[in-house]
């Protein structure tokens, strides 16, 4: 079972170079959509992370941990997109 | 190893492959729209592969069916993400009258 | 060997991350590596197998502080102007005597952190060891609940306060708050609905399963809380709630239930049991889970109302 944990491990590393490659769209943008792209990006990846995370290291609690980023994930996306701006209301 | 050890292994790395798929899109597509169109599509299959290896691990069925629950959750969160930026973007270019706010 | 690289990255992307994010000019890009800098301390507190301040990271964090951060952009951005708008630089003399401040702030604070002797025997060790006198089986919740009650109820009445003095602040400017939805049956994303039935329901019974799994695994009422003050947020981005300006007694009782609850059964105790906020024989648990219960309304309602910048709010179904 020792090899299948750190196969676990091993992909989880691969995911988090890709996380941090995803900066470079942080950072080149263009437009603020762009940049949220970025944040989607982030938010599965972690939430891969952490499933494989509690795999390997026995930690269980890790799996709440991905439910409760994929849950907050469209939060983020429609605090992006549906705010109003201020002109609109006032 | 036995089967599902090995059907496992091959499910995570096809789920890291997705993975990196969409972190390709991302970083070399032209165009807000493409970008989307790559991301929201590659990581969730990505995802799902992922939770699918992890499932063929897991212990018991109770694991397996919250990796289940948690790649639902994603892909409905997902395609409404999706969906609401493509809307802000063609709304931010000026787009359509179409797209109401 | 993998694990220690897993770890290295991890460092190094939180440490580049947290340069980014102040040294960053352009606004937007900060507030995105923000929200990448919350999810990977999520992931630095996996690694450090410690789940419940994992999933309070996650929820507060990246979640709740994240959508606090893009919507006040949103709100703050000019109609016409569709780019990443540039904050004003401060002077960069004034830059440099900060930084020079806050460098020396934090040598000095490492500095007598090294100095210290570490304890022979921890508080953390003891509260393992005295597990069994608390009442619930998960050690996190005991010290926070039982061990070091004190705390706890003073961080709630701190969140009350901060509610109040943000109320103060708000009513006189009149404009707080990401501003109301006009209508929420018009003009609406064709999806949103779908995802509120999903998001909503999905989000209730979450909350109450780390409020339960608190007695004997991580989670708890400050995790459950943060998760139902998020679907607060939600539903009033969507207008489903709007805001108000009147406080009603249902939400009267909600802001401070958990207060006066926790501090009636803390008195209870100086009497029935051994001392105040101590928990008489064999009712611990039941107490605690009741406890728990109004303590998460009691944080998930101020951070929903300071979100919105109102005094209160009104279910406004479609």
């Amino acid at each position: 079972m020792y090899a299948v944990e750190t196969l676990d491990l091993a992909i989880a590393l691969f995911l988090l170079l890709n996380l941090l490659a995803g900066l470079g769209r942080v950072h080149h943008g263009p437009g603020a959509a762009d940049r949220m792209l970025a944040a989607m990006l982030f938010g599965t990846t972690t939430v891969a992370v952490l499933l494989l995370l509690a795999e390997a290291t026995a930690l269980p609690a890790l799996r709440d941990v991905a439910l409760l980023v994929v849950l907050l994930a469209a939060v983020l996306v429609v605090a992006f997109t549906r705010t109003p701006r201020r002109e609109e209301e006032r | 190893m036995t089967v599902a050890e090995w059907l496992s292994v091959g499910a995570l790395a096809l789920g890291a492959a997705f993975f990196f798929t969409g972190t390709v899109g991302l970083l070399r597509f032209p165009g807000t729209f493409a970008r989307l169109h790559a991301l929201t599509k590659a990581d969730n299959l990505g995802l799902g592969c992922v939770a699918l290896g992890l499932a063929l691990q897991a212990d018991s069925a109770w694991v397996a069916a919250k990796l289940a629950l948690v790649w639902g959750v994603a892909l409905v969160a997902a395609t409404v993400s999706a969906h609401l930026i493509a809307r802000y973007t063609l709304r931010e270019r000026g787009g359509t009258g179409r797209a109401p706010p | 060997m993998i694990d220690r690289a897993f770890d290295l990255l991890l460092i190094g992307g939180m440490l580049g991350l947290a340069v980014q994010v102040v040294a960053s000019r352009a606004l937007f890009r900060s507030v995105v590596l923000f929200i990448a800098l919350g999810l990977l301390m999520a992931v630095v507190w996996a690694r450090l197998a410690a789940p419940d301040l994992a999933l309070a990271e996650a929820a507060i964090g990246a979640g709740l502080t994240g959508a606090l951060l893009l919507a006040a952009y949103r709100a703050l951005q000019p109609a016409g102007e569709a780019g990443d708008a540039e904050p004003a630089a401060l002077p960069r003399r004034w830059a440099l005597v900060a930084a020079v401040l806050s460098g020396a702030l934090v040598a000095a604070i490492g500095w007598a952190v090294l100095g210290l002797e570490p304890p022979a025997a921890s508080a953390g060790r003891e509260a393992l060891a005295r597990l069994g006198e608390s009442g619930v089986k998960s050690p996190i919740t005991a010290v926070l609940l039982s061990f070091r009650a004190v705390d706890t109820l003073a961080e709630v009445v701190v969140l009350f306060a901060a509610f109040l003095g943000a109320r103060v602040v708000a009513e006189p400017l009149g404009r707080a708050g990401p501003g109301p939805r006009p209508d929420p049956a018009g003009g609406e994303p064709v999806l949103m609905p779908l995802l509120l039935r999903v998001t909503v329901p999905m989000g209730v019974l979450v909350a109450g399963y780390l409020l339960w799994s608190g007695g004997h695994q991580p989670g708890g009422a400050f995790q459950a809380g943060a998760v139902l003050a998020a679907l607060g947020v939600l539903l009033r981005l969507t207008g489903r709630l709007q805001p108000v300006a009147e406080t009603s007694p249902a939400e009267r009782l909600a802001l401070v239930g958990g207060i006066v609850l926790f501090s009636a059964i803390g008195l209870a105790g100086a009497g029935m049991a051994s001392a105040v906020l101590a928990y008489p024989e064999g009712w611990a648990y039941t107490l605690i889970l009741l406890i728990e219960t109004g303590l998460t309304l009691a944080i998930a309602l101020p951070l929903t109302l300071l979100f919105s910048g109102s005094a209160g709010l009104r279910w406004r179904g479609r």
